[in-house]
């Protein structure tokens, strides 16, 4: 118990240490969700394609059990606006927000 | 008292488990799903006192705010406030006019309703009973994609629903999910309004594996609440965290002497997290063509508390919605609050707050159109629109934390302490007397107990 209090701590602290970095690097877009690739409900990543309104498109991919969550449920799926951060990582486009803008 | 907790616990965690399937599903793949007609048939009366909860009406009768009609609902319905500065009147879901791009969508306040907007929020009578979406609370195989707003034959403005079997097969008590349907976009996108992410690395319950409705037990969907000061609207029923950790909650009693003065989210919720501010009356324009309010956004935990008594009752006025109470009335107790300002318009003359309609300003930036629109809505004749602000207390009731709770060293300090002890109407004799701003109040137990952690 008290090891898995431990090590509860050392991930929350990297999470503190990690989190700050991951929010400084990173490109921004806005843009409409074109296609959403994921191999099932249960998969542990996927990528999602958006354009902006010039029509570029970025693939983005996406890790978080979230959005991942909100893909599966359609919560998030083809035509939604969304507002986007990600940082390159080994060639790859990865989220690090991932969310619809707006509402009341 | 501590079994006592885990017996709860382990009931909660075998309930929440949801192995006993529902025992309509039969009956439902048989004869498909027809809406709430459907589940009437074995539970008869549910649709119809469904309509008079706070869901359906985003109103109640309210006795503990000031300045407000006791005999009258208040609610998301009919409120004006510099949170959502709209309202389910005068932001009615619609078609808002073309952006400079030539492009409209459908947006407005009573999106965040379980009917089809047809059937709006407060209707009665039959055709608002069959209107009610059972699902998006009950279901874990919704499909969201179905719920979208969207334009009828004869041009109404509706709110879709994802009615299909499937969906109603896979019924069962509600998820955090569910509930995050609405409650995670309030505001203005996820996690804005309360900031609060309910995921085990944010919340000691979630990480238990504790859902909302453990807590938010609802009969007759009645959904029990505390006393945020700007949350209004109740089902007549309340909740508190002594309701499952009575007495003395805590190993260690120094923890317990102050549960008199103390509230347990004081210690136990030391972060806030949403939008910190926002400016209504100049809104940002995005990259779609689109404005949208202008606004500073904290992460969960990001934002500081500011601490103040409470007693349950509300201040209300044009400038301020926060807590009432002091330290001389026994009934109150320090909480913690994300402070919120909101800058609007207010009107010249009589100086109170006016709503907007967000329609004008999503499409065109134009703020002062929005306010004349909603004046019209309210039928206010000659406003006289002047920006000012408003600050808004926010309880802090989830993000519960037992590892990063408040300890003695983080309040009894000579300075950079979470409470400011004068402010909360403590003299400096009187601090000085106690010892209340130092380490002489706690230095023996924490040096114990920091030598336990070195060896
Ligand atoms: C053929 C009868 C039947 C139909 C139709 C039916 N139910 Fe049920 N339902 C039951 C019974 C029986 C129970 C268990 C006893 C109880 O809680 O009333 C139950 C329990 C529930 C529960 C409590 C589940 C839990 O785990 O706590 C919910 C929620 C529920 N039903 C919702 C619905 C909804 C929504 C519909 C329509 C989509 C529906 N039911 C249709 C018979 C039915
Ligand atoms: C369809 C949107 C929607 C869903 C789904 C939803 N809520 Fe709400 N909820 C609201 C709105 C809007 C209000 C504010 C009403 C007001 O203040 O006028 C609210 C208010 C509340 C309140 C305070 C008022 C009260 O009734 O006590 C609580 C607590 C609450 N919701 C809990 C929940 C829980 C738990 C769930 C999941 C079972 C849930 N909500 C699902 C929209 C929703
Ligand atoms: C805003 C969310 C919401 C909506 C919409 C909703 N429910 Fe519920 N329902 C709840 C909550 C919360 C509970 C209580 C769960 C608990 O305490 O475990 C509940 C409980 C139930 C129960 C269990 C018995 C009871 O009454 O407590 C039944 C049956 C039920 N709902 C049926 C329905 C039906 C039928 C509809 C549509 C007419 C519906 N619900 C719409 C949130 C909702
Ligand atoms: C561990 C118990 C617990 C869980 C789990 C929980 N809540 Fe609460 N919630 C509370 C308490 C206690 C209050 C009232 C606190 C007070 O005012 O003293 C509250 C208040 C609220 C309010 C009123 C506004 C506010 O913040 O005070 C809403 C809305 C709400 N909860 C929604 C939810 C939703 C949605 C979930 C799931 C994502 C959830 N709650 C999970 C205990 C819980
Ligand atoms: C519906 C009952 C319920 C409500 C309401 C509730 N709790 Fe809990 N709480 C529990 C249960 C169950 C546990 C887990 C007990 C265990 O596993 O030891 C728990 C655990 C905790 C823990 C210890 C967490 C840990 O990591 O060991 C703290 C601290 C706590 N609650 C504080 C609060 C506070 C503060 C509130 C009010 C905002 C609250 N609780 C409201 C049921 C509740
Ligand atoms: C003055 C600050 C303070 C107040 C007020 C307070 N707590 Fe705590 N509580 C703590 C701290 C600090 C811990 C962690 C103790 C530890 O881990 O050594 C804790 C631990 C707990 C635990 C885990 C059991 C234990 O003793 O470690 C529970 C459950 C709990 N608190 C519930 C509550 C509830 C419920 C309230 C309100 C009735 C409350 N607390 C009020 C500071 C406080
Ligand atoms: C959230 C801030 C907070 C935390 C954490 C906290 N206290 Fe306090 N404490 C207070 C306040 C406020 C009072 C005064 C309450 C009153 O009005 O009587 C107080 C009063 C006291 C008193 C009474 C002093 C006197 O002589 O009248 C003692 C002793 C004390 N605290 C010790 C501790 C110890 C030991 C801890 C850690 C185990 C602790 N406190 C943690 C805020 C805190």
């Amino acid at each position: 118990m008290k090891k898995l209090i431990a090590a509860l701590t050392a991930v929350a602290a990297l999470a503190l240490l990690a989190a700050p970095a991951a929010a400084r690097a990173g490109e921004k877009f806005l843009g409409k969700v074109v296609k959403i690739e994921m191999a099932g409900p249960e998969a542990k990543v996927a990528t999602a394609t958006l354009q902006d309104e010039a029509g570029k498109t970025v693939a983005i991919t996406v890790q978080d059990k979230l959005t991942l969550d909100k893909f599966a449920d359609k919560r998030i799926t083809i035509g939604d606006d969304i507002k986007c951060k990600y940082e390159v990582k080994d060639g790859k486009n990865v989220a690090t927000f991932f969310k619809k803008p707006g509402g009341c | 008292m501590r079994t006592n907790l885990l017996l709860a616990a382990s009931l909660l965690f075998a309930s929440s488990a949801g192995a006993a399937e529902h025992e309509g599903k039969a009956y439902i793949a048989e004869h498909g799903y027809d809406g709430p007609r459907t589940c009437e048939t074995c539970h008869e009366g549910t649709a119809r006192k469904f309509l008079d909860t706070v869901h359906w009406k985003h109103a109640s009768k309210v006795s503990n705010v000031e300045g407000v009609d006791p005999r009258q609902e208040w609610g998301m319905k009919n409120r004006i406030y510099t949170f959502c500065n709209g309202n389910d009147l005068v932001n009615n879901l619609k078609e808002i006019p073309a952006n400079e791009k030539g492009k409209t969508k459908l947006i407005g306040c009573n999106s965040c309703h379980p009917g089809n907007h047809l059937s709006d929020v407060g209707s009665t009578g039959p055709e608002a009973e069959q209107a009610i979406d059972c699902l998006v609370c009950h279901s874990s195989k919704y499909d969201y994609s179905k719920r979208r707003p969207y334009k009828t034959a004869n041009g109404q403005v509706a709110m879709g629903q994802d009615r299909s079997a499937e969906a109603a097969m896979a019924v069962g008590k509600p998820a955090v999910k569910n509930c995050m349907t609405c409650h995670e976009g309030a505001g203005g996108g996820p996690l804005v309004k309360r900031g609060f992410a309910f995921d085990a690395e944010h919340d000691a319950h979630a990480a238990k594996g504790m859902v909302c409705v453990d807590c938010h037990k609802a009969k007759d969907h009645r959904v029990p609440t505390g006393f945020d000061p700007n949350t209004w609207a109740n089902d007549g029923v309340r909740l508190s965290c002594a309701d499952c950790h009575p007495g003395k909650p805590h190993k260690d009693q120094a923890y317990d002497a102050h549960l008199g003065r103390i509230a347990c989210q004081t210690c136990h919720v030391p972060g806030a997290g949403g939008a910190v501010a926002k400016d209504f009356t100049r809104w940002t324009k995005l990259e779609t063509g689109f404005y949208e309010p202008s606004t500073i956004v904290r992460a969960p935990s990001e934002a500081m508390p500011v601490y103040a008594w409470f007693n349950g009752t509300v201040v209300n006025q044009p400038h301020f919605i926060g807590p009432k109470g002091s330290r001389t009335d026994p009934r109150s107790k320090i909480f913690p609050f994300k402070i919120y300002e909101g800058k609007a318009y207010y009107d010249r003359k009589s100086g109170q707050l006016l709503a907007m309609d967000f329609a004008p300003p999503t499409a065109t930036g134009n703020t002062l159109a929005g306010v004349a629109s909603a004046a019209r809505t309210m039928g206010l004749k000659d406003v006289q629109p002047v920006p000012g602000w408003q600050t808004i207390y926010f309880a802090n009731s989830h993000l519960v934390t037992r590892q990063k709770a408040l300890t003695c060293d983080k309040c009894h300090v000579p300075s950079g302490g979470r409470l400011d002890f004068q402010a909360l109407g403590y003299s400096k004799a009187e601090i000085e007397k106690r010892r209340l701003m130092s380490a002489s109040l706690w230095f023996d137990r924490l040096l114990e107990k920091e030598l336990k952690k070195d060896e």
